[in-house]
């Protein structure tokens, strides 16, 4: 029965699996919106991270803390994500070490800024809940700024 | 960017549609209308989802690759001379992106564990109605068997149903008449797995 099915057939049935099994994750698009709307973005040399170990982030985005590491060329940041209340601490480990510059987006609530010290911890408290983006100013190099894609915490 | 156009004024892609639209959108978002990039990625996210996809990344690389490529953009966008080969860049930056990721090798997915992620959706779920069982599978995996070029195609096929999604051919970078005669050949080999698959 099947071998008589035509190419329109057969690509109507592909369409209806793309859109059913394989549609954009939802916010998908207001996440990206997010993730581009930094400050003077235009003046600054970026470098987008990326997130590691994503198994155990898909465990994060259902939206319970934990560590997660990002990384972009010789950078890694760990990330430890622990609830208070509403809100959120963070605790970061930047290596190499250094008193790099960090910030924090969250969505509709502003930013959080902090510096690591020169171990290259850094933490934030009372951070608010919702799609997060990391922000990194290497101080060594005053242009290099490291961003993260966002992540739902 | 800065905001340079005020809310009352009528935006230069209203009324257009497809590349027009976006060529307006980009040439505005050189501008610096923050207002028009954010048309581009409400529009064109899907076409950067399935190139990412048909790399072989599984959802949650797949998402980073999206915003990845936007942030790429919004960064050299002044570095696009011809607003109208948008589509045809967001193409090639996202398999770019898409090949570094799963050069790390992360974000690689085994098919059959995606597949037993995918198609047993929990009760009562609109999807499950849509899903035919076993055929279904079948075919989904047949899908994942194509090369990526293939699957990128048949995606961006599914796409180009919607106005927005009519430059697809040029994106692609095929010629216009050689996009039927390989899409047919795609069709032929998914058929064949398909069938292989069903044992028949």
């Amino acid at each position: 029965m099947r071998t008589h099915q035509s190419d329109d057939e057969l690509m109507s049935e592909v369409a209806r699996l793309v859109n059913v099994l394989d549609p954009m994750p939802p916010g998908l698009v207001e996440r990206a919106q997010f993730a581009v709307a930094i400050d003077s973005i235009e003046d600054i040399e970026i470098e987008v991270a990326q997130w590691a170990n994503t198994n155990m982030l898909a465990g994060v985005r259902g939206g319970l803390p934990g560590t997660i590491t990002f990384f972009v060329g010789d950078l890694t940041v760990m990330v430890n994500v622990t609830r208070t209340g509403e809100r959120q601490r963070i605790d970061g480990w930047l290596v190499p070490a250094g008193a790099h510059g960090v910030e924090v987006r969250v969505a509709d609530h502003g930013s959080t800024a902090t510096t690591a010290d020169e171990g290259g911890r850094f933490v934030l408290t009372e951070v608010p809940r919702g799609t997060t983006q990391l922000l990194v100013r290497m101080n060594a190099e005053q242009s290099r700024t490291v961003v993260t894609p966002t992540v739902d915490l | 960017m800065t905001e340079v156009q005020t809310a009352s004024m009528v935006k230069p892609w209203e009324g257009l549609e497809g590349r027009d639209r976006h060529a307006a959108c980009m040439i505005a978002a050189q501008a610096g209308d923050r207002s028009a990039f954010d048309v581009l990625v409400a529009e064109l996210s899907p076409l950067v989802w399935h190139v990412a996809r048909s790399g072989g990344l599984d959802r949650t690389s797949a998402e980073d690759v999206v915003q990845t490529v936007w942030l790429a953009l919004v960064r050299h966008i002044n570095r696009l001379s011809e607003p109208r080969a948008l589509a045809g860049w967001l193409i090639t930056t996202t398999r770019r992106e898409a090949s570094r990721v799963q050069q790390r090798g992360s974000g690689q997915v085994e098919l059959s564990s995606e597949i037993t992620e995918q198609l047993p959706t929990t009760d009562p779920s609109p999807e499950h109605e849509v899903l035919r069982g076993e055929r279904d599978r079948q075919l989904w995996a047949a899908f994942h068997q194509l090369t990526q070029r293939c699957q990128e195609l048949l995606r961006l096929t599914v796409l180009a149903g919607r106005a927005e999604y009519r430059a697809v051919a040029e994106a692609l970078h095929m010629p216009h008449g050689s996009i039927g005669p390989t899409r047919g050949r795609c069709l032929n080999t998914l058929r064949t797995l398909y069938h292989g698959d069903s044992g028949s």
